[in-house]
């Protein structure tokens, strides 16, 4: 068995709202293995992001707890930003200022590698979605799909242990979807990385390893 | 570099754009902060600069004086010339005396001075004519008592002294002393130039029957700016002498100068402070604007120190860059200033009052460092509290809090 690279154990999480607080997961717990690929479908304000949001420590969840993979341990992803855990996020969030391999780069650079090993590794990763020619352009002179492609070479610089995808097709045509979604599940496929995938499509989630879903703040196999 | 400072470079100057807006409007804004607050402080310096190196060389670094007339000023002068402060050291005398040219009268300051000495000051302000041909039949008239008597150079006027008042009680004729007018003297100073009457101390002494006598000595010191203490020195051992430093003869004048450049200090300063506000605004316009981009920062791992001077930063780089073109702007109005006075007084209809007003022939300046630093530290400071404030908020939310923002 592979070890685990993600675990979360009775997750709760409420919003407050003027009626009183909103319980948006009320006890979520989820294992994911080194190589494994779990998608988790939803309906919309089903919790799906904010699920994603507490796996990668974006958010602190009032009940439970997350553990990742990072440098041989589990430890609370909240205290390792940027290193145990990539993100992949529908609206591609690149730094619109910076270059498509600056915006790689800068994950790494953030997390303290030396700017020639950032650039080197961002060069690398651009070539592996394909992107080397382009390197130097700015994410306005990028179609969504190669933004989307360098947003992933960005989650992949910091060599996390487990990627989250949220929507990551969300905002693409249906043919650059598919080329996003193999190039994702092939890119995690071959470093044996975790995938947590978030998404409304169930063709695309119905290629994950594992398939979730996450109703009344409770997950469930598919 | 660290990767803070390349992001706020490059959000400041974003590729392609040669004058990027928030950027170019933010820069600018400081600068003319700057260079409206180093431009007042430099003329007003200059004003100040100049009025005190008038004063001096009108009334002397330090003038001698006593209750009665000094006795023996020979011997006065040359005991002070031996003192290691004192540059130079000459006795004068002076008094009013009624000024007369046919139908036409003023009253006269008349000073006694020796039209030898190669260090009167006078020489500087002469604004007709030669000093060196005053002699014992010729006078140096200031140019208002001049206008007044309207006399030019080459004019007699005739000098009535209070002496003659004494001849007159005797019985005797009171004749007057009649001079020709070989110079004109223009000081700046409206009291100096619509009286002064400047004669040799030599006939000074006989108009006024003054024997050897002289009303007191003026020095000129090696350290002007230290004329206070120096006649603090100098009085001891003369209790019956007033030493009266430069800084004293005009107190009040120098007092005021010096409360007007701190009022302008004052306003501009606020003026400063309002485009600092307006940076911090749009600072926290752009923060606010870039809270996406704040979460996705925390969500690759970015600290809030980090957040905090990536925002800090844009601050203190608007505030440098502002702040040195502010100094380059000063130095361009400045070298340019007598123009640009022009063209205001050309549109406004109004005569140069830099002339008219303070009768100098363009406007002085003094750059003093320390406004300078001054200013370049306070902007500094001001536009850095400016950036680190949005960033404070920047770096205080939650990555998910930010993100959902977007």
């Amino acid at each position: 068995m592979p070890e685990i690279v993600l675990q979360a154990t009775d997750l709760a999480k409420a919003f407050a709202a003027p009626a009183g607080p909103l319980p948006v997961l009320t006890a979520v717990s989820l294992e994911v293995h080194a190589g494994e690929s779990v998608s988790i479908r939803g309906s919309s304000g089903s919790g799906k992001t904010t699920l994603l949001q507490l796996l990668g420590g974006l958010d602190v969840p009032d009940a439970g707890e997350v553990r990742v993979a990072c440098e041989g341990a589990l430890v609370a992803p909240r205290r390792r930003l940027g290193r145990g855990v990539g993100f992949v996020f529908q609206n591609y969030q690149l730094m619109p200022e910076l270059t498509a391999l600056e915006n790689v780069a800068l994950a790494a650079r953030i997390v303290g590698v030396p700017p020639a090993a950032a650039s080197a590794a961002a060069r690398e990763l651009l070539g592996l979605v394909g992107l080397a020619a382009r390197a130097d352009h700015l994410p306005a002179q990028l179609s969504g799909g190669e933004c989307q492609r360098v947003a992933l070479a960005r989650a992949l610089v910091n060599r996390p242990a487990v990627l989250l995808a949220d929507e990551p097709t969300g905002n693409l045509d249906e043919r650059t979807a598919e080329e996003i979604m193999r190039l994702l599940l092939d890119v995690v496929a071959a470093r044996g990385l975790a995938l947590v995938l978030v998404t409304h499509s169930r063709e695309f989630a119905e290629r994950a390893s594992r398939r979730l879903v996450l109703s009344g703040g409770v997950l469930s196999p598919a | 570099m660290p990767w803070f400072l390349h992001l706020a470079l490059r959000q400041l100057f974003p590729p392609g754009k040669r004058f990027p807006a928030f950027a170019t409007v933010s820069i600018l804004g400081v600068a003319l902060g700057v260079a409206t607050l180093l431009v007042v402080q430099t003329v007003m310096n200059g004003f100040g600069e100049e009025h005190r190196k008038r004063i001096r060389e009108s009334f002397g670094d330090c003038q001698v004086v006593a209750a009665r007339p000094l006795a023996r000023p020979d011997e006065l002068v040359a005991e002070l010339r031996r003192a290691p402060e004192v540059a130079s050291a000459t006795a004068y005398a002076e008094g009013p005396a009624l000024a007369r040219r046919g139908d036409f009268s003023g009253v006269a300051a008349v000073r006694g001075i020796d039209p030898l000495d190669p260090a009167q000051p006078a020489r500087k302000y002469i604004h007709g004519g030669t000093f060196d041909d005053l002699d014992d039949g010729r006078v140096i008239l200031g140019l208002g008592l001049a206008q007044q008597l309207r006399v030019r150079i080459g004019d007699k006027v005739e000098l009535w002294s209070p002496a003659m008042a004494e001849r007159a009680e005797k019985g005797k004729a009171p004749l007057p002393a009649e001079f020709e007018v070989c110079a004109i003297l223009r000081t700046g100073f409206t009291e100096v130039d619509n009286a002064a009457a400047l004669i040799p101390l030599r006939r000074f002494r006989e108009i006024w029957n003054l024997g050897p006598r002289a009303h007191g000595v003026i020095l000129r010191l090696k350290e002007p700016a230290r004329a206070e203490e120096i006649a603090g020195r100098l009085n001891v051992g003369h209790p019956d002498l007033v030493f009266r430093p430069w800084q004293a003869i005009k107190r009040n004048f120098l007092e005021a100068i010096r409360f007007e450049k701190t009022m302008l200090f004052f306003l501009m300063f606020i003026i400063t402070l309002v485009a600092s506000f307006s940076i911090g605004s749009t600072l926290f316009s752009a923060v606010i604007r870039r809270s996406r981009e704040v979460g996705v920062l925390a969500a690759l791992g970015a600290g809030r120190g980090a957040i905090l001077a990536l925002f800090g930063l844009q601050g203190l780089l608007i505030g440098a860059l502002g702040t040195g073109l502010g100094f380059l702007l000063t130095g361009g109005i400045l070298h340019f200033r007598d123009a640009i006075l022009g063209a205001i007084n050309a549109v406004f209809g109004d005569g140069d009052m830099v002339a008219s007003v303070y009768q100098f022939a363009n406007i002085p300046l003094h750059y003093d460092p320390a406004d300078f630093v001054a200013a370049g530290v306070f902007t500094l400071l001001v536009t850095t509290l400016a950036g680190f404030v949005p960033a404070l908020w920047a770096a205080g939310r939650k990555p998910s809090e930010a993100m959902r923002d977007a």
